[in-house]
């Protein structure tokens, strides 16, 4: 079994899930690699997680309140537990997109329902998801679509939608953000019962005829009496919504691009490989498991290898699914949620409608020691099955420092690192020489593996994926 | 509506008990003997303590008497509640999934003991959940990931166990409450298996019903079960959002979907005191959806009174349902 084919298959699944134990990568890689990507890709194969198992022991997590800001446990535990990583991937990635938040909305379940949105239609046709999303009772409300009446027009969510839903600034004008707003009127929600007195209550789509503008918009160069769907219909056939979305797509699943504010005067990273992402788009009218096929299995894709710094979320859910031992629910779910928090990354809370700036904006001094704490306190426990599986098949490497160095490394994910690393942890674990795994010595060597372990996770070049 | 007519059953709809303050997230349910109602609470900051209060037969004789437990994992405390039960004397037991043991109190809060620690050898458990009294005076505890049942003497010594993980007859996938009939009978919501299995007071398995959907003689996710003397059985159907009602042969009676048309008194006391939520309730289109259960997690026969409780978990309040023994239908055409 070739290093090379598995080093590439544990990049698949950094970049379209949250990585995997040697145990996933051999599985899969006795399928290959176009295999897994279909795999990866059909989702509704697989048993979804029972969210009824975590809300036996969690009631209050249905509708979490907001007070204590842990409304998105639910959603760490499904992408802990998933056996559909790119599903919940997905999810991650419309959210940084759609990105509303309990700051405002405040209601979690409003959001969590966008979330399941996004499991259900983000490997669909964006324009179903894009429609889903406009009716979306937290997006309406996040960009204000409830107070956008026939004789008032509020332009917030015309305006991000042309803005940092499809085309990206520069394709439109303030006259065309007018107009598409007026599309959108009548567009709102029913009123919601109060929460306090018997827990929360479901806010529903809901379009008034009376409050809606029925005249002639002019609109991206058409005219007529246009609604909110035929206005989608207009944005997605215009070419520079193909390329905004690749654009995205390239960002998130390929390599670290600039912020999105910084598109309109940075050109891509890579025009090429967006260009591609784009045409994929474009010949499949928006369809998003086309992109990412060709996405994933593109030499571009494949020679990005730790090209992009992993999100607080990949940092967690990835370190908790390696670790192992989390099949059911305990009190230690609230405190990932949390460390995903501390890292930088509040889920269904996003700091702005922009979502996240990303790349190496998830690092700095504060949210670099939470990360090589949380991952390093993770694997450094011997009681996870999975830190154990790793101490047992790193008995058979050998006993020399050097190659126990090089299990741990490939163990961890076939993660790479330069040589002057590769050195300084060679040095360390050349200071107790020689492991060995008789009876006497088999508890001190574990520790020792254990101790690497928390070494790699702490290097610059595990925060990268 | 609010009163069903099934044959010569008659069910009618009584009140609701609730409040964020005194009834949020009623999780297990026991009627005590002398009217009494015991019950295990949770709340969203994830505090939780039994509740003993007077029900009252209708809207606004609802009293908090006492409150026993707290959170933590200390003698006294518990983290996951799960499950309670009284014996004669009312000293109350209650289970804790999260530290794998049983706590008892005296029916006035005072803690008398606890056993039960995590494992799979017997007497020991992986998330009890619910828990009952067999006719014996010995406890039936339901030891949801180990899929079995234990039977336990009421400080904790082992007697006997039944069951283990699958799907055929007589084992367990994470069950869930348990209770038993006048008759010896002992019911167990087999909770992923989405069904109820009965056995007789030995452990021997004598029928089964449920299969995974939400129709009549369907499930979803059953987290309960409760007997009336008559031996009509109540299913705590909870992903359904429901309870189900089926005779002692297993034929559909009805089902409960919640009646909750009036708050209870707690609840009127907060609305009437936050003008913003007055106002927000008579915004809306329709209160329908206060009415209903949702996510129910426990189904108690309060025998004493001939009524069927309903912990109406999320929506924090117990709603309650008369058995008519004595119901005369008004004239049709009044």
């Amino acid at each position: 079994m070739a290093n090379e084919d598995l080093s590439l298959m544990a990049h698949l699944m950094r970049r379209a899930g949250f990585g995997a134990t040697r145990e996933e990568l051999e599985e899969r890689l006795a399928k290959g690699y176009e295999e897994t990507v279909e795999e990866l890709l059909r989702p509704d194969e697989q048993e979804p997680v029972d969210i009824y198992e975590f809300l036996r022991y969690y009631q209050f997590q249905w509708k979490p309140g907001t007070a204590g800001g842990q409304g998105q446990t639910g959603w760490v535990w499904r992408m802990v537990n998933t056996d559909a990583p790119l599903q919940e991937k997905m999810c991650l990635f419309w959210h940084q997109i759609f990105a509303t938040g309990v700051s405002k909305v405040d209601h979690y379940d409003e959001i969590t329902d966008m979330i399941d949105l996004f499991r259900e239609k983000g490997l669909g046709k964006y324009r179903d998801l894009l429609v889903e999303v406009a009716r979306n009772p937290a997006m309406l409300f996040w960009l204000d679509n409830h107070e956008n009446h026939a004789t008032a027009v509020n332009e917030n969510w015309g305006r991000e939608l042309l803005e940092l839903f499809t085309m990206g600034v520069g394709n439109y004008t303030e006259e065309d953000v007018y107009e598409c707003s007026r599309a959108f009127t009548g567009w709102t929600m029913t009123p919601k019962l109060p929460r306090f007195h018997m827990g929360r209550w479901d806010w529903y789509f809901e379009f008034k005829e009376d409050d809606h503008d029925y005249g002639e918009k002019d609109f991206l160069g058409h005219k007529g009496n246009f609604d909110g769907e035929d206005v989608i219909d207009i944005v997605l056939a215009h070419p520079a919504t193909a390329q905004f979305i690749a654009r995205h797509l390239y960002s998130f699943f390929v390599a670290d691009e600039v912020q999105v504010p910084a598109w309109q005067v940075t050109p891509p990273r890579d025009p090429e490989a967006v260009e591609v992402i784009a045409n994929a788009l474009t010949e499949s009218d928006f369809d998003m498991s086309h992109a990412l096929r060709v996405l994933f299995n593109s030499d571009f894709f494949k020679e990005a290898r730790f090209t992009k710094v992993k999100n607080p979320t990949e940092v967690v859910v990835g370190t908790v699914r390696m670790a192992g031992g989390v099949e059911l629910p305990g009190p230690e779910i609230f405190d990932w949620a949390s460390h995903i928090t501390y890292m930088g990354q509040e889920l269904l809370n996003p700091p702005s409608v922009e979502g996240w700036h990303s790349g190496v904006e998830w690092v700095n001094s504060g949210t670099l020691m939470k990360r090589a704490n949380f991952v390093s306190d993770m694997m450094g426990d011997l009681e996870r099955p999975g830190v154990r599986d790793i101490v047992e098949r790193v008995k058979d490497a050998g006993a020399s420092p050097e190659s126990v160095v090089r299990a741990c490394l490939e163990l961890l994910g076939e993660v790479e690192v330069k040589d002057e690393t590769m050195s300084e942890l060679v040095s360390h674990a050349e200071i107790e020489g020689d492991l060995a795994w008789d009876e006497a010595n088999e508890t001190d060597s574990a520790r020792r593996v254990s101790e690497m372990l928390q070494l790699i996770v702490a290097t610059r070049e595990y925060q990268f994926a | 509506m609010l009163t069903k007519i099934i044959g010569d059953r008659v069910y009618d709809f009584s009140h609701v008990v609730g409040g964020r303050n005194e009834v949020m997230g009623p999780v297990s349910l026991a009627p005590g003997f002398d009217g009494d109602m015991f019950a295990v609470i949770t709340r969203i900051d994830r505090t939780c303590d039994v509740a003993r209060f007077k029900v009252g037969n209708m809207a606004g004789e609802e009293e908090v008497i006492s409150r026993m437990g707290e959170r933590g994992e200390s003698p006294g405390q518990f983290m996951w509640p799960s499950g309670i039960a009284l014996d004669p004397e009312s000293n109350v037991y209650v289970t804790d999934a999260w530290t794998d043991r049983v706590s008892v109190f005296s029916r006035d809060g005072d803690f008398l003991r606890m056993f039960g620690e995590p494992g799979n050898d017997s007497g020991q458990f992986q998330r009890p959940s619910g828990i009952a009294m067999d006719a014996d005076g010995d406890l039936l505890v339901v030891d949801t990931h180990n899929h079995r049942v234990q039977k336990l003497t009421t400080d904790g010594r082992y007697i006997s166990e039944w069951g283990v993980r699958g799907s055929r007859e007589g084992e367990f996938d994470s069950p869930w409450g348990i209770t038993t009939d006048a008759d010896g009978f002992i019911y167990v919501a087999d909770h992923k298996n989405h069904r109820i299995q009965k056995f007789d007071a030995g452990g021997e398995f004598v029928f089964a019903f449920g299969s995974h959907g939400s129709g009549n003689y369907e499930l979803d996710h059953p987290s309960d079960v409760a007997v009336d003397p008559d031996g009509d059985i109540y299913v705590c159907d909870w992903a359904n959002h429901r309870v189900q009602a089926y005779d002692s042969d297993c034929n559909y009676l009805t089902t409960f979907v919640g009646d909750a048309q009036d708050l209870s008194k707690w609840q009127i006391e907060y609305v009437r005191s936050n003008p913003d939520v007055y106002k927000a309730r008579r915004r809306v289109y329709s209160l329908e959806p206060e009415w209903r259960f949702a996510l129910p997690t426990a189904v108690a026969f309060d025998a004493l009174n001939s009524r069927i409780m309903v912990a109406d978990t999320q929506r924090w309040r117990i709603q309650i349902y008369n058995k008519l023994l004595d119901y005369s239908d008004p004239q049709f055409n009044i």
